[in-house]
């Protein structure tokens, strides 16, 4: 169990930071995109390997707290929080779902029994609900720690 | 109104016109590098003011900005069309720290124009060959969170980091951003789909899936989600129209790759 998590998180990490280097965030800060996409990720895992839960809820619980470590290291730095919340939710992306939704439905495109066509058809729709599902989860789990924390008087 | 109008002296017609367009630059960096609506708009309003003005209003759209700033009875609108749109966090952290500092009062207008010119001119953080091995990695990393073996991982590292040496080659070259992502996911799914050919490993599925993940539109998708939720629907809606526009780019070059190798992709 530990050493999933371990390697659940240190691939995380490694995702995480990838995608802060392609979106050009400082050096210095490249610890805070690396321990917010590990925590995150791996928090969702714990979830789904211990308590069972559904893949989209538990991607919720990360993605919240990817918004809390997020806030906490713009704290920290003193830098805008969406540096370490995006880097930090990259390694959540369904890409796998995305993926095999967009197959099934290509495929359904190609094949003549009709039996066939309803299971791709369908194949490809449930993986897109799930898509849109853990992107949802994704986005709103991390803005809510910034709404439910930073209610300032708009300034504009 | 706050009351700060009785307290700030009436800024000279020049200087409004200069702190006009300051904060224009200032809010074309933000939407061209990916802050989402409500930081450019706080920050924008926080540079006008720091720097004189009674108040400012700004206006942000998907391409472009107006701001109208206010100085006692004098007042200046300006509109700045914002084209390019692309990812670069350095940029907002630096500009989160300029803010900061000209409402403290700590930069007067001609420092933070200085300032605002160094941004621009600086070089990107990292050497590209240094990016393209990151995101190589990155996307390796994702092929083992898939579950996949180390042939996968190593199919996608190559993959996506040939692809992402496409990429800055077609983004250099100021490529429409649509054909660069197809074309990037193009190379990406004929490099794993040329290793999949080769049948080194189970389940050769993930590397396809994994190496385009270089293209996610992370940003466009998570700002359009924050806009959307704090209140500008309309800039969220566009940002994820064009997240999805990116998606379906990315799944056309899978396709045309596929079809050319002959392959099923499951």
């Amino acid at each position: 169990m530990i050493e999933l998590i371990l390697n659940d998180a240190l691939w995380s990490a490694l995702a995480a930071t990838g995608f802060a280097i392609l979106f050009n965030v400082p050096r210095r800060l490249l610890w805070g995109c690396a321990l917010t996409g590990a925590v995150g990720h791996a928090l969702r895992t714990v979830l789904v390997e211990t308590v069972d839960m559904p893949l989209e809820l538990a991607t919720l619980f990360g993605a919240i707290a990817v918004g809390i470590l997020a806030q906490w290291c713009a704290r920290h730095w003193r830098v805008p929080a969406p540096v370490f919340a995006i880097s930090g939710a990259i390694p959540m992306v369904p890409g796998l779902f995305a993926y095999s939704a967009m197959i099934a439905i290509i495929q359904s495109t190609t094949l003549a029994a009709p039996e066939e066509v309803r299971t791709l058809l369908t194949e490809g729709a449930v993986n897109m609900i799930r898509v849109a599902l853990i992107l949802g989860a994704i986005a709103t789990g991390i803005v809510l720690p910034t709404l439910i924390f930073q209610r300032e008087k708009p300034v504009v | 109104m706050p009351e700060t109008i009785l307290e700030k002296p009436s800024l000279p017609y020049e200087e409004l016109a200069d702190v006009i367009d300051l904060s224009l630059l200032t809010g074309q960096l933000l939407l061209q590098h990916g802050a989402d609506t409500a930081r450019i708009e706080s920050t924008v309003h926080h540079i006008g003011t720091g720097l004189g003005c009674t108040w400012l209003d700004i206006l942000v759209s998907p391409n472009a900005l107006i701001i109208t700033t206010t100085s006692g009875d004098q007042f200046r609108t300006k509109i700045r069309r914002v084209t390019r749109l692309g990812v670069n966090m350095a940029m907002i952290v630096t500009i989160n720290d300029l803010s900061r500092r000209v409402y403290a009062g700590e930069l007067d207008r001609f420092t933070l124009r200085k300032e605002l010119e160094a941004a621009i001119d600086a070089k990107p953080e990292y050497n590209r060959w240094i990016v393209v091995a990151m995101v190589g990695l990155a996307c390796g990393a994702f092929s083992q969170l898939f579950g996949g073996d180390w042939a996968v991982f190593v199919m996608t590292v190559i993959a996506s980091g040939m692809a992402m040496f496409v990429r800055q080659e077609l983004a250099h070259r100021f490529f429409n951003i649509y054909i660069m992502v197809t074309a990037t996911a193009f190379v990406a799914t004929l490099v794993a789909g040329f290793a999949l050919m080769l049948n080194l490993s189970e389940n050769p599925t993930i590397a396809l899936s994994a190496s385009v993940l270089l293209l996610v539109p992370g940003v466009p998708l998570i700002n359009a989600a924050e806009d959307m939720i704090q209140g500008h629907a309309l800039i969220g809606l566009v940002r994820g129209v064009i997240g999805g526009l990116i998606s379906v780019s990315i799944a056309l070059g899978i396709i045309i790759a596929m079809t050319l190798l002959r392959i099923e992709g499951v």
